[in-house]
This record gives structure tokens, sequence and C-alpha cells, in this order.
């Protein structure tokens, strides 16, 4: 019986092989994207789950205000150095305690030098102490676990670093000099291990662990604090709540003993029951919970939506193609009940054939994911894979669990219809049977509709909103501009200066691509301001190109520009007033003393972060009065296009002066899309997902419209005999499309509005809401649904009325 | 359903006609009374009215009448297509009427065979597979189902299209492999409904006059609804029916 099933099956199937194909090949689409979003589910869960040992391994998280983006107290996975001490010595069950660097947004990596070969940029360097691969059970390929790390100035390679810098892993006692910084002399380091690679990612990842003994001990001064990740192995996987109690206590005693050597009053500080906080999680969690960041799956949420609703439309279709179809099918139910089937028979049948129609449509969708996986990975930025997956048997899993839920979803309405189906009249013909079904038909297409028209009105917005901001005047001019990750040096900036070619060198601490803004508050006509002040060479305004509103900038012509005058951009210019060029305000310095600042020019906002973000209102300074501060900003304006060549002869200049550090740099231009790459990619995405799901609800309207066409032809026949033209017959079909999709488009345009608003209301520099998004897909949605539906329409419009009419 | 319990059981004169067949014949089907209607807005509209009849075990009966006169309800009925609102059926002395489906779908599996005018045969399986159909329901073991459809494919001289499907037959062919479906299951009765009249004189004839083999030789019970006088003088006893009463039983000589 489940023989001959399966070959009415697939009978069935080449019968209606458009139909099939469209049902096949959207359920592959719609399985695609989700089972793409599963990869990366998958990979984002498994971390730090690589060794059964880590279950007993925990990261110490702390509360303190130390670097928090607020400057208020959070809990952070940074803490206190002195913290590993702390509970070495009082936490019986603490086998290991380790202090390893954290990954800091502003160090990109060291300069790896051997020998006399030239130096390499290496990120994720990280200095740890002895009792790291304790706490961590990496498997050595060379070097032992309890050996590696015994003395100081030792470094252990993961696998991948030795063959890059060496071509092999047997290199245990070659020595690897680091260089942390342009000007530093560097450490040399000895080589005690190579470890394998994990099978699944890390959240404490490194190319290479070192021991350069500056974890070893704490900063001396209770005053001086040092800030790095602590993790601890326990005995045994212990209960976090009471475990966090405990160290509670612990902490609040070390708190009071730190507090008093720095003469602080632990009253003062914890009153009104503030309380200070030392907790432990699981290592396991510590990649879903990072502290300030969005987790993995908040950012993830509303893509995981989309997939699902993709999934969601492309089953949709099966059902209505498959309920569709049944009139053609109902005949064989009503024999099949007179031959003696049980309704349950039946049922498993058209089940049977659903799960076919999956199972052809989840070997496409492999299939389809291997082929778009290298875009996929390119696009989020990791590293998946379906075939050499650690988790393949997992996935399999899944991807069953998968299967059976779309042939149940997708199979089990139609079944259950079909095997509903009453003997008596099917075989005499009456199909009324067969108009079951369409409200909920009419329902489903509404839906499908709704979800392409909102995402078509979606992309047009985003579209509008991403040509503005890839044409807005950024306020200074991109072009002919590098920026050196360095800081200003005189001898090396005067060298550069020579250069043919170069038109300014110079710094700012405000440059798009790297920002580092420090906020002060200053006393104007005894209103007091809050600004964000940013120091700047002579050259820099110049360099940058921005435009002057008011007065002037800076120049080495007024000797007064070292010692107390301020450029203001537009935005910090209107919370001071109208007329202020020439005026003085006062700042308190941190001794107490107020010093006096002269305005001498506005210039127009310049954007020097993403369009999320609106400009800060600034204040520009090149004078040391009251502070300066600086970060790696090297700015150097061309006065040509081709500046390759002067690039080539900067290098040589900073080869002469740094031969340990490696020389690295970004034009502005790059630095502009890098603002707007996470944006492309959502858009990217979105454009993708809308293509998609609009294809598959045209197929879905495709093949329905024939269906209906195909229900109708005795109808339509009727009409032709008493005289209907066929374009009267082709509108008769199309109408009843049409009122389907006015309805979605109806639907759709508040849930687009909602969710456009919500979307562009991230963007601090954005466009009005226009119409013409909304307008044009309704437009779009309603001509390619006639269109789609006049290709059949017609095709029954023009067939002759006697073959319809012969038999009855 | 207890209002089928209290059925009024009138004295009506005894149309059997059982002079001629043996009076040792099993009672196969015993209608009692039954009657059909379909409640429109208080209207009752009697499609059948009090049937009652009772069908031998090899017997061939015509059912006769004009169109809407409620021949194919009663066949239904007979069919257990569908139910009748009133009155009583017995199917080898079991009351059939308040059957389950379960029990239902048995009598379809081991006693009853359908033939229909339009054929109905299924589309996407093959003579073969279409005869082989009833047998699997019937879970009949393999080598007992192929020397079944061998033979029954001999019998009909269609073994050369046992591979075809349904319409690469002709109409005449259709209905001799619709028959050959009905008869694998051994049936004890088969149920015709206007078996032939969707074909040409010729073809028709043939298939009448292996109704009546089949009856004669192999014994097997025929009831079929037709239109023309001809074809139920095939059988040996014809009931008339007109306005859903029987109005005439008669036998064939």
């Amino acid at each position: 019986m489940f023989k001959l099933n399966l070959k009415i099956a697939l009978r069935n199937l080449f019968k209606n092989k458009v139909y099939a194909a469209i049902n096949i090949g959207g359920l592959a689409l719609g399985l695609t994207a989700f089972v793409l979003m599963l990869l990366y589910i998958n990979h984002e869960e498994s971390y730090d789950t690589w060794s059964p040992d880590l279950k007993n391994v925990y990261q110490i998280r702390e509360k303190h205000a130390f670097f928090t983006p607020d400057n208020k107290e959070h809990w952070n996975e940074i803490s206190n150095s002195r913290i590993a001490n702390l509970i070495r010595t009082k936490l019986p069950q603490a086998i290991a305690v380790t202090k390893v660097d954290n990954d800091w947004d502003f160090i990109k990596g060291y300069s790896l030098k051997i020998d006399d070969a030239n130096p390499v940029m290496m990120p994720k360097i990280k200095d740890s102490d002895s009792s790291f691969f304790k706490v961590f059970p990496y498997r050595f390929l060379q070097g032992s676990e309890d050996k590696a790390l015994e003395n100081p100035k030792s470094i252990v390679l993961k696998e991948s670093l030795a063959i890059q810098l060496f071509g092999t892993t047997k290199v245990l006692g070659k020595t690897i000099k680091v260089i942390r910084w342009r000007s530093d002399e560097g450490t040399s380091l000895t080589v005690t291990g190579v470890v394998a690679e994990p099978k699944y990612p890390q959240s404490v990842s490194f190319n290479a662990i070192t021991r350069t003994g500056d974890r070893d001990k704490d900063p001396e001064n209770p005053t001086n604090n040092n800030y790095c990740l602590v993790y601890t192995k326990l005995n045994k996987s212990s209960d976090t709540l009471v475990l966090n109690q405990t160290l509670q206590k612990m902490y609040v005693d070390f708190k009071k003993n730190l507090l008093s050597s720095q003469k602080k009053s632990y009253n003062d500080i914890y009153k009104d029951g503030r309380l200070p906080g030392l907790k432990v999680i699981p290592v396991k969690e510590v990649h879903a919970n990072p502290p300030y960041a969005m987790s993995w799956f908040e950012k993830l949420k509303p893509v995981i939506a989309i997939s699902a609703f993709l999934l969601l439309v492309s089953v949709i279709n099966f059902i209505n193609l498959a309920t569709a179809q049944s009139v053609q099918r109902a005949k064989e139910v009503g024999v099949k009940k007179v031959l003696g089937s049980h309704k349950t028979q039946l049922t498993w049948q058209f089940l049977i054939e659903s799960a076919l129609q999956s199972v052809i449509s989840l070997f496409l969708c492999i299939i389809l994911i291997e082929v778009v996986l290298p875009a996929f990975n390119n696009q989020f930025k990791v590293d998946l894979s379906f075939w050499h997956n650690a988790q393949l048997f997992a996935m399999v899993v899944q991807l069953f669990g998968l299967f059976v839920f779309v042939t149940l979803l997708a199979g089990f309405y139609p079944a259950w219809i079909l095997s509903n189906y009453n003997p008596v009249s099917v075989l005499k013909g009456n199909y009324e049977n067969g108009l079951r079904g369409i409200a909920l038909r009419n329902v489903l297409v509404v839906f499908q509709f709704v979800i392409s028209v909102t995402f078509i009105i979606s992309i047009g917005v985003m579209q509008m909103q991403s040509q503005y901001m890839s044409n807005k005047d950024l306020g200074f001019e991109r072009g002919n501009l590098i920026n050196i990750k360095s800081n200003y040096e005189d001898n090396f900036a005067e060298r550069l200066k020579k250069i043919p070619g170069v038109e300014y060198v110079a710094t700012t601490t405000q440059v798009m691509g790297n920002t580092f803004n420090v906020p002060e508050e200053v006393k104007y006509k005894g209103n007091a301001i809050n600004l964000n002040t940013v120091t700047v060479t002579m050259d820099a305004l110049p360099a940058l190109g921005v435009k002057v509103l008011q007065g002037r900038i800076f120049s080495k012509e007024y000797k007064q520009d070292t010692i107390n005058t301020v450029v203001l951009n537009e935005a910090a210019a209107n919370l001071f007033g109208k007329n202020i060029i020439g005026q003085t305000y006062g700042k308190v310095d941190w001794e107490g003393k107020t010093n006096i600042f002269q305005i001498v020019g506005i210039i127009k906002n310049y954007h020097n972060e993403g369009f999320d973000k609106s400009v800060l209102p600034t204040v520009y300074k090149v004078t040391g009065l009251g502070g300066t501060s600086n970060t790696n900003n090297l700015l150097v304006r061309f006065n040509t296009s081709k500046y390759n060549d002067v690039i080539g002869k900067i290098e040589k200049e900073w080869k002469a002066l740094y031969p340990n550090y490696p020389m690295e740099y970004t034009s502005l231009d790059d630095a502009f899309s890098k603002s707007l790459e996470d944006n492309n990619r959502f858009v990217n995405m979105i454009i993708l997902f809308s293509v998609v799901s609009v294809s598959l609800s045209l197929l879905g309207l495709f093949a329905l419209s024939t269906f209906v066409a195909k229900r109708r032809t005795k109808e339509i026949a009727v009409r032709k005999v008493l005289g209907a033209s066929n374009l009267q017959i082709v509108n008769l079909l199309n109408k009843s499309f049409l009122i389907l999709v006015i309805v979605a488009n109806l639907i759709s345009w508040p849930i687009a509005y909602i969710l456009i608003k919500k979307w562009l209301e991230g963007f601090a520099y954005r466009i009005d809401m226009p119409v013409l998004p909304f307008i044009a897909a309704t437009i779009i949605s309603i001509i390619i649904a006639v269109l789609t539906v006049s290709i059949q329409a017609r095709k029954a419009a023009v067939s002759d009325p006697v073959n319809a009419l012969k038999y009855e | 359903m207890v209002g089928r319990q209290i059925v009024l059981r009138f004295k009506r004169p005894n149309l059997q006609p059982s002079a001629f067949l043996p009076s040792t014949l099993k009672k196969m089907i015993e209608l009692k009374n039954i009657e059909k209607y379909y409640a429109n807005k208080g209207i009752k509209h009697y499609v059948l009215r009090h049937v009652t009849t009772t069908i031998k075990q090899g017997e061939f009966v015509s059912i006769m009448g004009p169109s809407g006169a409620g021949k194919s309800t009663l066949l239904n009925i007979l069919g257990m297509l569908e139910e009748p609102t009133y009155g009583t059926y017995e199917f080898f002395g079991e009351d059939v009427t308040t059957l389950n489906e379960r029990k239902r779908i048995e009598l379809y599996r081991n006693h009853i065979g359908f033939v229909f005018q339009a054929y109905h045969l299924i589309d996407e399986m093959t003579v073969y597979e279409n005869i082989e159909a009833p047998l699997l329901y019937k879970k009949v073991g393999s080598s007992e189902r192929a020397s079944r459809i061998a033979n029954l494919l001999d019998r009909f001289n269609i073994v050369a299209k046992k591979d075809l499907f349904p319409n690469q037959l002709s109409g005449g062919q259709q209905q001799l492999v619709g028959i050959a479906r009905a008869l694998a299951a051994q049936p004890s009765v088969i149920l015709a409904d206007e078996p032939t009249g969707n074909l040409q004189s010729t073809q028709a004839e043939e298939i009448m006059q292996l109704f009546k083999k089949l009856n004669q030789e192999d014994g097997i019970t025929i009831i079929q609804v037709t239109h023309s006088e001809k074809n139920a003088e095939y059988g040996n006893r014809i009931l008339h029916i007109a306005d859903g009463v029987v109005k005439e039983d008669v036998l064939v000589r």
C-alpha cells in the first residue's frame, strides 16, 4: 500500500510538474532562509562548549564604574585584578584562577617580530598569568599544560599562528618579540607551547597567550587599579546562587579594606541601599550575555522573525496549492472510500505526498545552502559550514524536526480536507466541496501579500534613506585624506610635510573612524553649558576641509591661537546664542582655577560617527590650556588624487623611525563606507528577503489562479456561449484576486508605517516619511498581480467552450 | 436515531416473486419501509417512500424508472453510501442502518463491489493497480493478489492493457476494468449505477452479457440501475420505481 501511495504521489508530481516545481522550489527557498538562521544560531549557541571541563569554569563579573559608557556603576566583564587573588585565597572551591587581557576596541593588535623578519600586526595576543591553561583545558600539541606558562617571558601559540609565523608547529624554544605600541622597545618571549584550535568558538579567543609577568602582580599603590578578565575553575559545578552569596560577602569585606587603604569610607560610598557587587556566571553563558552590547539573540530577533515569515509564506503556498488541487483528487478519494479505505489511511496517503515534497525541498535547500553560504558568511562575518560542522548530527536532527514540522503544517490541512470528501457527492460529479476552504485560501493569499507589500514599502523607504545618507554633505572633504594609526609626533610630522604631494599633516581626537570625546562643562554669561572638547593641531581643521560659517579657523598667523582661542561647531554655537564671535567663556580646571577662552570662529557641523548619532556640540582648541587629549589619529591631506606613491614614501619614513611596528592607515573614504556598512548590510538583507517573499507570493498567486481558472472552466464556457468577450472573461478572473491584493495593501500600509517609522527613528539624520513608496508598492503589487493572473485567465478565456461543455 | 426505533410497520402486500427461484436461496438484503426525504424550510421532499423488498443471493435485479424517481438513491442506500431517514435495512440479517464507519468499511472490503456510470477509475493508477487497490485494502497476500488479478485480466481479455492508464483506454475497456476491480475482492453483491450509460450500444451489450454471465455462471448477486428496458431484460427481476415508490416488481423469463 505504501509503495502504491508513493507511486501515486510521484505520478501526481509529474502530472502537475509546474505546480510541483512551484511548491517544492518555494518551500526550498523558505527552508533555506530558515536553515541558515539555524546554522547561525547553532554557531552562537556553541560558544565555550568545546570541553566538558568548561562546565566548572566561571567568569567573574564586578559592579564598578571603570570605563563604562556613562561613567556610572554597572556589571562588567572586566574586574579589578585584585579579585583574582581574593578568590584564590578565600574561596575553597576554586582550583585555579586566572587573569587575562580583555579585548579593547582601541587595540587592534600587537606587532610580532621574529629575528630580522618584517614585523607583522597580530590581533588577539593576550597577556595572562601562569594559570590560564589550568582554567581553560586547551589541548597541547607542543609543550604541556603545567609547564607552558611556568616561567615569565613565555608565549603559547595557537596552532594556526605557529604555522603562519614559522610554517610548522614544532616551534618550542623559539623567540618572538612582542611590540605593543609604535615606540615600545618590545619584550622577547620564548615559545613554550602550541595549542590546538578547539571545535567550537570561544569567548576568550586568542592567537597567543603571553606571560610577560605584568599580570603576575597587582598594582602596589591601593589607589591604582588594573582591570582585566578573571576566570576561575571550581572543583565541582556549583549552584551560582549560593556561590554568589558567598562571593558577595567576601567582596564587601574586600571592598571595605580596599577603600580604607585608599583613605575613603565604605559607608560614605555605599549608602541609600547601594551595594558593591561581585558575581560569577558560567563561561557558557558569557557569550550570550555581553554587559553592554545587545546579545546576539537580541540582534538577530528581527532576522529570525523575517526568516520565520518567509518559511510561513512558502508553507502557505503549499497549503493553498494543495487545497486548490484537491478538486482533482476528489474522485480518487471517493473511489478509494468505496473500495474500503479508511479515512486515516487516506490522511496518511496525502501526508506522505506532502512529506515527499518536503523531502525534495529539503534536499534542494541543502544544495542552496551550500551555494549561498559563502555570501552569508561574508555578510555576517562568520565562518559557517554545513558539512564541516562539528554539530552535524544535531543539525541533522534539527532538520528532521523541521521536516516533520513543515510536513504537518503544510500537509495536514489539505490531507484532512481531502480525506473528508463525501464519496456520494464526489462520485456524482458534484464538486461543491472543492469550494470549501476558499475563505481560508483567500485569507492566506491576503496574508502573503501583506508580508510582500510591507517588504516592498520598506525597501522603498530604506533605499531613500540610504541614498540620503550616502549623498549627505558630511561637512568635511573625505577625498584625498588618510588617517595613519599613530599619535602626532613632531619629528615624524615634519618629515612627512616635506614629501611632495602632502598638503597638511595634523591630528585631531575627532574624525570619522576614530573619535575620542572628552566631556566638559563651561560657564558662559552665568549659564553652564555642556560641551565636548576636541584637541587639534593648527592644521587639523583645514586638513579636514571644514566649512567656516563665521569668524575664522586656527592659523599660524595668530599667536593667540596657541594661548586661549577656540572654534565652535554649529551645534555648540547654538547653545551659546547669537553674536558670539570674540566673546569669552570660562572653564574651571581640576585645580579649581578658571581659564578664559575666546571664541574666534564657528564651523559647520561635520560628521564623525554614523548617521544614527547626531553631531555633538563641540569645541575645538589648539591650546593646551585646560588640558589636552590625544588619540591615534594622524591626518594626512594630499593635494593630488594619485597619492599611492606618496603613501609609499610615507611608509619609508615610518620604517626608518619605527622599524619594529608596521604602519596602518585608512582612507577617509573607507572610513565613511564603513560607517554605512552596517546599514547597507541590513538593507541588502531586507532586499534579498523581499525579493524572495514577493516571488514566493507571486508563484503562489500564479498557481492558484491557474486552479481557479480550471475550476471555473465550465462557468467560463457558459459565459462565452452567452456572448462574453475574452477581455470580459479575463477581467472576471482578475477581479476576485484584485480585491484580495487591495485588501492586503490596506492592511500593510499601517503595519509598514509603524515598522518604518521605528527604523527611521534610529537615525539622527533621516528623511521625512515619504508617501511615494506606499503608493508605488500598491501600484506595483496590483500590476504584478494582474499580470500574473492574466496569463492564466487569458488561456482560459481563449479556450474553446465546446470542450468544456461536451462532457457532463 | 431514536426515531428509527419507533417505525410503524405497515402490512404491505407481498410482492415477492420468489416463485421460480429456489426458496432455499439465502436472504441477502431486506429493506423494510425505507424512506428518504430532505427537509427544506419545513417542507419534506420525499425521494423514497415505503420501500420494502427482499433481495436474495444470486438474483440479478434491475431498478428502472424515469429520471428523478429515486433509483440512484435506492442504490446508494443499498450500498450504504447514504443513510435512509426511516426504515430498517438488514444485510445478511444484520441491521446496517446504524453501522459505524469501521464496520461499514469492512462491508465494502468484503461484500460490496461498485460499478459506476463514469467508470471512476483512479487516473494515476495503471489498469493493474486499479484492480489491485481493493485487494490491498482487504490485505490479501501478494501471491494471492497476483493470481487473482492475472485471472481477471485473462478472463476480461485485457492482459495486454494492464500497464496502461485509464485515459489510454476506450470507454468500454474502462468499464471492463471497473467491473474487474469490483470483482477482485470477490464481493457478495455488485451494485452498478447505469453501468452502460456512457457507452455505445455494442459495447453496452458486451458489458450486459458479461453481467449476465457473472450472475449465471458465478452466482454473483447483481443490482443495477438502468434506463433501458433492453438492459433490464438481462436480469431476472425488475423493480419499477416512480416518485420514490416501488410501483411494480416483476420477474423476467
